[in-house]
């Protein structure tokens, strides 16, 4: 191959001459893979503009259409790496950090499906009506939830309209865009301010950006970014910014791909495989609580997004909240933390179902209540020693959207605020 | 073409793959691989009622409910480490084999063009390697079926299919599993160009594997891990979830082409313009 022993120099470059096909090859396998993006990023959507007013009035207006889509999520909370790897498989506890991937079914109504995907495993969360499912694939247990009788009476005489708010809530849920941005629409005037960003595609659909700007300066949460379909009014991605990073969001769901039609009806049923563990939980119906999201549902339904009752009013005992917003702190007092590591179900399940200063912190909790049933992956102390930090007020966690301090007297501090603020109150 | 260079072709093949599957060697990787399942549905067979039932990687917990499970999870176990080896023994003895044992340059004596010698040398190179796949498949399913028989399958999603629906999706993870290893073949293949010792491509081959899942597992790589040769290699469990997305296996597959376009054209350019002196 060498030069120096080619007797003709015409046939020394005729030999060459073949490596020009991998060259060619190698760039035409570049170019196929490396432009559809580059495409699909340059063109920006082209829409007849909106305020801020009118996008928040069509999302709230919007008949609710079935979908069908994968989701990324990302998290950038800035918590230690945690012992989750794909190893472990699909487990809730990977949305603490990095990226996931779910699928979403939905038929728009009482009926969903929503999977988070790992290395040849899947947990999935299927509602259907009164009844909820979680089936893990990697301990190959179903947990079926159904709403007590107060709750199902309640659901048996709410109209359709307003049923959403009597689902039974699932222990270790799923997140998906539109939770999200309704969470952070609906009480988007109260607290924020809100503007209208320049159009985006998400998922190679056209959007409208609502962009959310807490009034105050006191919480961790910079700005929740929601993308908006242009034709249906179904939030398509949400980007929640912290003050502590202006580059990239801390926490992000989009769709990476959605198409609006109709799931299969066989992908919303659900029933126990064979041989698989299965447990009963008859998820009870909180009075208050109940009723405040009735209220809400309610009021949801009439447009008139401004009046959100007063959570203060309807706190369960032993829960105060300073400040109200985005700044708001909530403690709560007399938990059991030691209970809490043990993996003790029913006290977990209380804090979690406590209704918690902003909704990011309530999303939070609920991503760290333990496993919901004594029987844990991850030894849960273990992963609280990971996660918090050793102050003179206790133990503190602090991520970038949330921070959580626990006192040794049993009260546990939490907010989207710095970790100063609740040290403050401590 | 004339007739008889069309009847070259189909001979040349025949001699190839009869000197591919005649090799002791090369027998013996395909007897071991059929082994994997076989000592597998044993052990969980035996140990299906006692406290280590259920523990283990993967899907080994389903195979006692489902024979069938026991064709997933021996791919699974084999697709890291022995699927790798396989294919990198297979491709890379195939041209350096030949210029080791002094047999190559015979071969390029006879009237018959290197792009068609390369060729038929990969086609056999590809042969071998799904005849592993398919072997490890075949004797797994044997083996399950007989063990803890075949019935209704439940997939990851929690939902239940008719086992014949289950039998399909499992026939696809096979069929997605052996062309996974396409991309490797075509590395394996220009290794072997690259020499005229055999085990050097050999391990090159198997190094590139390993490699590639080492840095498929490094967090800040996330950029590069859709073009990694090894990191749509699992994705074969989108067979088992209740909503097949072709979009996700297409993907893979798309990225296996492109590294078989990169590396047959590497190995093809290698080939021809190489001075083979022995």
């Amino acid at each position: 191959m060498s030069t120096s022993d080619a007797p003709v120099r015409s046939s020394s470059l005729r030999s060459r001459a073949p490596w020009a096909v991998p060259v060619g090859v190698a760039v035409a396998v570049a170019a196929a893979f490396g432009a559809p993006p580059l495409l699909a990023a340059a063109g920006d959507a082209d829409l007849p503009d909106v305020t801020a007013e009118e996008l928040l009035a069509r999302v709230a207006a919007a008949e609710p259409v079935p979908v069908t889509g994968t989701v990324v999520y990302t998290a950038r909370l800035g918590l230690p790496e945690l012992p989750v790897s794909e190893a472990t498989g699909a487990d809730p506890l990977v949305l603490l950090g990095g990226s996931s991937t779910l699928r979403v079914w939905s038929d728009g109504g009482e009926r969903s499906r929503v999977s988070l995907l790992g290395t040849a495993s899947e947990y999935s969360v299927v509602h259907d009506g009164p009844e909820a499912w979680t089936y893990s694939s990697v301990d190959d247990e179903v947990v079926h939830y159904t709403l007590d009788a107060e709750g199902r009476a309640r659901y048996d005489a709410a109209a359709e309209k307003a049923r959403d708010g009597v689902r039974p809530e699932v222990a270790e849920g799923l997140p998906t865009p539109e939770e999200l941005a309704r969470t952070a629409l609906t009480r988007a005037e109260e607290h924020s301010t809100v503007s209208v960003d320049a159009p985006t595609t998400v998922a190679g659909r056209p959007a409208y950006q609502a962009v959310v700007t807490p009034r105050t300066s006191g919480t961790l949460v910079d700005r929740v970014v929601v993308a908006v379909d242009h034709e249906t009014s179904a939030p398509l991605r949400v980007q929640v910014w912290s003050t502590q990073d202006p580059d990239v969001p801390a926490l992000e769901i989009g769709f990476t791909d959605v198409s609006f039609s109709a799931p299969d009806a066989g992908v919303l049923e659900f029933s126990a495989p064979a041989g698989a563990e299965q447990r009963e939980v008859v998820v009870p119906t909180p009075p208050d609580a109940a009723d405040a999201e009735r209220l809400a549902q309610e009021r949801l339904s009439d447009l008139d997004l401004t009046e959100v009752p007063d959570p203060t009013e309807l706190l369960p005992p032993g829960v105060t909240v300073t400040g109200e917003g985005w700044d708001a702190v909530t403690e709560v007092a007399g938990v059991d933390v030691a209970a809490l590591l043990a993996g003790d179900a029913a006290s977990a399940d209380e804090l979690g179902e406590r209704v918690i200063g902003s909704e990011r912190a309530q999303e939070l909790i609920g991503e760290f209540r333990g496993d919901g049933g004594g029987e844990l992956d991850l030894d849960v102390s273990v992963l609280y020693e990971q996660l918090t930090t050793e102050v003179p007020e206790g133990r503190l966690l602090s991520s970038t959207l949330l921070s959580v301090l626990v006192t040794p007297d049993g009260r546990v501090l939490v907010g989207a605020v710095p970790a100063a603020t609740l040290l403050g109150l401590a | 073409m004339s007739h008889a260079e069309l009847g070259v072709w189909p001979r040349m093949l025949r001699a190839e793959l009869r000197l591919v599957f005649g090799r002791r060697r090369n027998l013996a990787l395909l007897a071991g691989l059929a082994a994997v399942p076989v000592i597998l549905g044993l052990v969980v067979f035996a140990t299906q009622d006692s406290a280590l039932a259920g523990q283990g990687p993967g899907f080994l917990a389903r195979i006692t409910g489902n024979g069938l499970f026991l064709v997933v999870t021996a791919l699974f176990l084999c697709l890291p480490f022995l699927l790798p080896l396989t294919t990198g023994i297979a491709s890379g003895d195939a041209i350096a084999g030949e210029a080791s044992g002094g047999t190559l340059r015979y071969l390029l004596t006879l009237p018959v063009p290197r792009t068609r010698l390369l060729a038929v040398k990969a086609v056999a190179t590809l042969a071998f390697v799904a005849s592993a796949v398919l072997g490890i498949a075949l004797v797994a399913s044997v083996t399950g079926a007989a063990l803890f028989g075949v019935g209704d399958l439940a997939l990851l999603s929690g939902t239940t299919i008719p086992a014949s629906a289950g039998m399909a999706r499992v026939a696809g993870v096979v069929a997605y599993v052996a062309l996974s290893l396409t991309g490797l073949v075509a590395v394996g293949l220009f290794f072997s160009t690259l020499t005229e010792v055999p085990v050097g491509a050999m391990a090159a081959t198997v190094v590139v594997a390993v490699v590639s899942a080492v840095l498929d597992s490094l967090p800040q790589l996330a950029s590069i891990h859709p073009a990694l040769l090894t990191h749509h290699w699992f994705d074969f469990a989108e067979f088992l979830r209740v909503e097949v997305d072709w979009g996700v296996l297409g993907q893979g597959l798309a990225v296996q082409a492109a590294w078989v376009a990169v590396f047959g054209a590497l190995a093809w350019s290698r080939f021809v313009t190489a001075d083979v002196t022995s």
